[in-house]
């Protein structure tokens, strides 16, 4: 990896911008997804305060929103925009209109957070905000997009050529699914139950084919930068690669069970959810030998253990995937809390895990600053993990729970309703500890940003290995 | 491989993702047409008012989506019929005029695919959204009262002010928003029957 040059900073404002707003909306987001699920948990509460605004009904699609396009999308972008013109040793030019880029971005979750809590979401899957909203969202990723490439482009073939494969995939996908959802779904191009079908399309690819190849992007570059060993096969990542882009924008089609779909294409969404499964096989057999025996360091090395955490997440999230495709449970659990479980699996454990290792990792280089050795380090590592790990398993017992219970006519709805109340009150302690650990992270972060630790080091270590260890992300530092 | 190569292979599998969802999906459910009712002359599925197509919004803003389902399903794998929400399985068609077409993916609450078969009424179902528990004292519904106005009663109390004690000579009557989403609701019927989906 080169060594950053002072051109190469044109970029670290937008990056900065980009990795402050993420920072802010995931605390903004999880603070309202406590006060969602307490709603949810104890409904009288809206009896008592029945204020539209912040009801369960506004607040569900905004959290979601606020995760996936405020915390993930934007700290992804972020971390690239540190990352690619290192790799490629390219500095991006016209750094102000990439901060201008950063800086409209925050303005459309801005503007999405406005409309959702004032005006309600659209009801739309994963476009829960208006067409103005979508088209700052559009400007600002083609001008971020545009620089990315750029760099993406000219380093093609110095370096490894997976991260690079991915991004590429996650750069063309973004705007092909948005531009396409927006024309079919609000152009009024889309008649009846091809709505339908293009909002599960669109979920699809904001997930699998957006924030999926992003975080693999880190993974494939980082993890073998942070171990010091190579990935394997080139053909079975090659491979894997082509089964994710290919097969990612089928998956939401297994989320239906008949209603408006036609069944064709939800058996096209289970075939490729289950090959996808093949696919994400084989880049956990091109990372496990990374981490082999790599134990001391993953527990000394912030970075490395969110790196290592975030991969064993990706794993579990699409083997949970796949097992929901599977023809008996995808009936017995459709429209249950077990889709909650993808979510936390997916944003907390994978692309959580994955983004926070890329900002230990990456930020440093990008503003000449270092990570104190604080205990905040640990109480972000262990909360958001214990946060996540609850929240996805007590979901996933209450979605299978309420699948059983919902095949059962004999169960009215409202017992079903209380027999998910103790899986909420564990959803509501998983979220209190995620939002404590982002708390953590973001006192950390904040306070690192304005140097206000006497004593730092570019590579972040938890307090217990106060020893810094050699970094080959800061060759500054051997 | 080249950046070229690379280039082409993500823009072919997008395209097969794009054209075998977007466009084999509108060759297939986007050129359905209405049936005609040759006993009753009314087409299948019925063309909903311009208050009801307001509806959809404003049921989708109310976040409803979050806890209430727009899909019945069949009686393999599912007690959807059994539960009685609805007379037979939802398919494509039903969703011909629905415009934003919703669906839902989460049944805190029951499906609503009948809601105007169930609860026919407006008034029972304006009821329900000023207060879900005046009918079910178990509902995890919550309330919506901004969605009503309070006036001052004229000499007499107007027909469509809700049935529940106020103060000072006031009467809760409907907002817009109100009437349309309860239009909405009772547009949400599927006892038609459909050549792919006939009544039983």
């Amino acid at each position: 990896m080169n060594t950053p040059t002072p051109s190469v900073c044109k970029a670290n404002s937008s990056a900065g911008i980009l990795l402050i707003g993420s920072v802010s909306w995931a605390l903004l987001g999880a603070g309202l997804q406590v006060l969602a699920t307490t709603q949810l948990l104890v409904p009288s509460l809206s009896y008592l305060l029945p204020i539209p605004w912040i009801g369960y009904g506004h607040l569900a699609p905004l959290v979601s929103f606020l995760f996936t396009y405020g915390w993930i999308s934007s700290g992804f972008l972020g971390v690239l925009l540190i990352l690619i013109p290192r790799i490629s040793g390219i500095p991006f030019r016209y750094g102000r209109l990439l901060t201008s880029a950063a800086i409209l971005w925050q303005f459309a979750v801005l503007g999405g957070l406005a409309e959702i809590l004032w005006n309600g979401s659209t009801g739309l899957l994963s476009l829960p905000f208006s067409r103005s909203v979508s088209v700052l969202f559009f400007i600002s990723f083609l001008i971020l997009g545009t620089g990315l490439t750029r760099g993406l482009g000219r380093s093609w073939k110095s370096g490894p050529l997976l991260p690079r494969l991915y991004l590429l995939g996650g750069l063309i996908a973004f705007p092909l699914g948005l531009g396409t959802a927006e024309l079919l779904l609000r152009g009024s191009l889309a008649p009846g139950a091809l709505q339908i079908i293009m909002q599960f399309t669109w979920h699809s690819f904001l997930h699998h084919l957006w924030l999926t190849p992003l975080a693999l992007v880190l993974l494939f570059q980082l993890l073998p930068a942070l171990t010091g060993r190579a990935a394997g096969s080139l053909s079975l990542g090659i491979l894997s690669w082509v089964a994710t882009i290919t097969l990612g924008g089928w998956i939401g089609n297994s989320l239906a069970s008949e209603g408006p779909m036609p069944s064709w294409l939800q058996s096209a969404g289970v075939v490729a959810t289950l090959l996808l499964g093949v696919a994400v096989l084989g880049n956990t057999l091109l990372f496990k030998p990374l981490l082999e025996g790599k134990w001391e360091e993953c527990r000394r090395q912030v970075a490395l253990r969110f790196f290592a955490v975030g991969f064993w997440s990706y794993f579990a999230s699409y083997a949970w995937i796949t097992f929901l495709a599977l023809p008996g449970v995808r009936q017995t659990t459709t429209f249950t809390m077990v889709g909650q479980a993808t979510q936390a699996l997916l944003l907390f454990s994978f692309y959580g895990n994955v983004l926070a290792g890329g900002i230990y990792a990456l930020l440093p280089a990008s503003r000449s600053m270092g990570w104190p050795s604080h205990p905040a380090l640990a109480y972000h590592f262990w909360f958001t993990t214990l946060g996540a790990a609850l929240l996805a398993s007590a979901y996933a017992l209450a979605g299978i729970f309420q699948g059983l219970a919902l095949n059962d006519p004999g169960v009215p709805m409202s017992t079903i309703s209380s027999y998910l109340r103790p899986f909420l009150v564990i959803v509501l302690a998983g979220q209190l500890f995620w939002w404590i650990g982002q708390l953590a992270f973001s006192s950390i972060f904040f306070a690192s940003l304005l140097k206000l630790f006497p004593s730092v080091a570019p590579v972040a270590v938890f307090p217990a290995n106060r020893d810094i260890p050699n970094h080959p992300l800061h060759p500054a530092h051997h | 491989m080249k950046s070229t190569q690379a280039l082409v292979l993500v823009f072919l599998a997008l395209l097969f993702t794009w054209a075998g969802q977007v466009a084999l999906g509108f060759f297939q459910v986007g050129r359905l047409e209405p049936i005609l009712n040759e006993e009753t002359n009314y087409p299948a599925p019925p063309t909903p008012s311009g208050l009801a197509q307001t509806g959809a919004r404003v049921f989708a803003s109310q976040g409803c989506l979050e806890c209430h389902s727009l899909s019945v399903r069949g009686p393999s794998g599912s007690a959807d019929l059994t539960r009685g929400w609805g007379p037979r399985r939802t398919v494509p068609r039903d969703y011909l005029f629905r415009e934003p077409a919703l669906i839902g993916l989460s049944r805190i609450g029951s499906d609503l695919s009948n809601a105007g078969l169930r609860i026919p009424e407006s008034k029972d179902l304006l009821m329900h959204l000023y207060n879900p528990r005046q009918r079910n004292p178990n509902s995890t519904c919550p309330p919506h009262p901004w969605l009503f106005d309070s006036s001052l009663a004229g000499p007499s109390i107007e027909n469509e002010a809700l049935p529940v004690p106020t103060r000072n000579w006031k009467q809760l009557l409907p907002s817009y928003e109100a009437k349309a989403l309860v239009a909405y609701l009772q547009s949400l019927r599927t006892d038609y029957a459909l050549p792919e989906a006939p009544l039983k």
